[in-house]
């Protein structure tokens, strides 16, 4: 299982590597300790929020407006949750980590691969958030350990997470076969990129989510 | 400016704001209510959100130079590859292995 779960989550490691190690370095600019963005990707696991954190920190920003800007920046994530409500098994201390381990790229292998029949899903799914939390640590620690004596180039590395974005995205089409919710996608991301091109992520997730909502609607008031 | 106890509370502050963001759906929606809606719902976010964040992907590049046209050549690889192999880790590693050479040349 650990070595299907590492092949899974390779990509993973891909982009969050250089991420984390882009983290790491602007972090220890702060002046802090190494070790306290090992902790950051520790507690706070999450990418842009802790990107967004750096600048903050450094302005010395209040706890209040930190606490929402991290709110809305991750809100993406009460969506995230929708169609994996089911996929966690019962409440216990798996589940609660599997949802505090929920990112963009998690989400994204969950809800499109399919885990292989020998293995217990919710197993697999543990292991794989917890890899994926290994990276990401792995690169914030090494990154503000290490960013002087860096010899690896990974300028373009994090071309990784858009590459597993669009295979998952392909996936996602020879598995729906229905041209709706990606066309309704895409105009939404359209209309979110001109009306809200700094937060266009959230944006498109609502357009989209409620135009798809208003077209079930509309389609069940014709079928009466 | 090394305030270790306003970090340490920044860094709680945004453990429990993100937490919140992940448990919120797993909590409200635990106990079947509305479930047609939400099944819709959750059938449909997938395709919706992986549209989505291939564009979100996309936004910030350059189209207009050399960085778009590796842009173009690397998506290019890996939808190739996809489809023509569909092993992702192998289209994945095509494609930025492309776009990595690409930008440090």
């Amino acid at each position: 299982m650990i070595r299907s779960v590492i092949k899974t989550t390779l990509p993973i490691l891909f982009g969050f590597l250089p991420l984390g190690i882009a983290f790491g370095i602007l972090f220890q600019e702060l002046g802090y300790p190494w070790y306290f963005a090992t902790l950051m990707g520790i507690c706070v696991y999450a990418g842009a929020a802790q990107f967004m954190a750096v600048g903050m920190l450094g302005a010395g920003v209040g706890l209040f407006e930190i606490a929402i800007s991290t709110f809305f920046l991750n809100s993406r994530d009460l969506f995230y949750g929708l169609a994996l409500l089911n996929s966690f098994g019962a409440w216990g201390l798996r589940k609660f980590y599997l949802i505090f381990g929920l990112t963009d790229e998690t989400y994204a292998l969950m809800t499109t691969l399919t885990v292989p029949k020998e293995f217990n899903r919710e197993r697999y799914y543990f292991l794989m958030t917890l890899f994926s939390q290994c990276y990401w640590v792995l690169g914030c620690s090494i990154g503000a350990l290490a960013s002087s004596s860096l010899d690896f180039n990974t300028e373009g590395m994090d071309f990784a997470a858009t590459a597993l974005f669009t295979v998952l995205l392909i996936e996602q089409w020879l598995k729906v076969r229905k041209p709706l919710p990606f066309v309704v996608a895409f105009v939404s991301s359209c209309i979110a990129l001109i009306l809200f091109f700094q937060h266009m992520l959230l944006a498109a997730i609502v357009l989209s989510i409620t135009t798809i909502i208003i077209l079930r609607f509309i389609k069940s008031k014709q079928n009466d | 400016m090394t305030d270790i106890s306003y970090l340490l509370l920044v860094m709680l502050v945004m453990t429990v704001a993100t937490y919140a963001t992940r448990l919120t759906p797993f909590v409200l929606f635990s106990r079947g209510q509305e479930r047609a809606l939400i099944n819709f719902i959750a059938k449909n976010t997938p395709p919706m959100i992986m549209t989505i964040l291939v564009i979100y992907m996309l936004k910030g590049v350059n189209y207009l130079s050399f960085e778009g046209v590796y842009t173009f050549i690397a998506l290019l690889v890996t939808v190739v590859f996809h489809l023509y192999k569909r092993n992702a880790l192998l289209s994945i590693i095509a494609g930025t292995t492309v776009y990595m050479v690409a930008v440090q040349m």
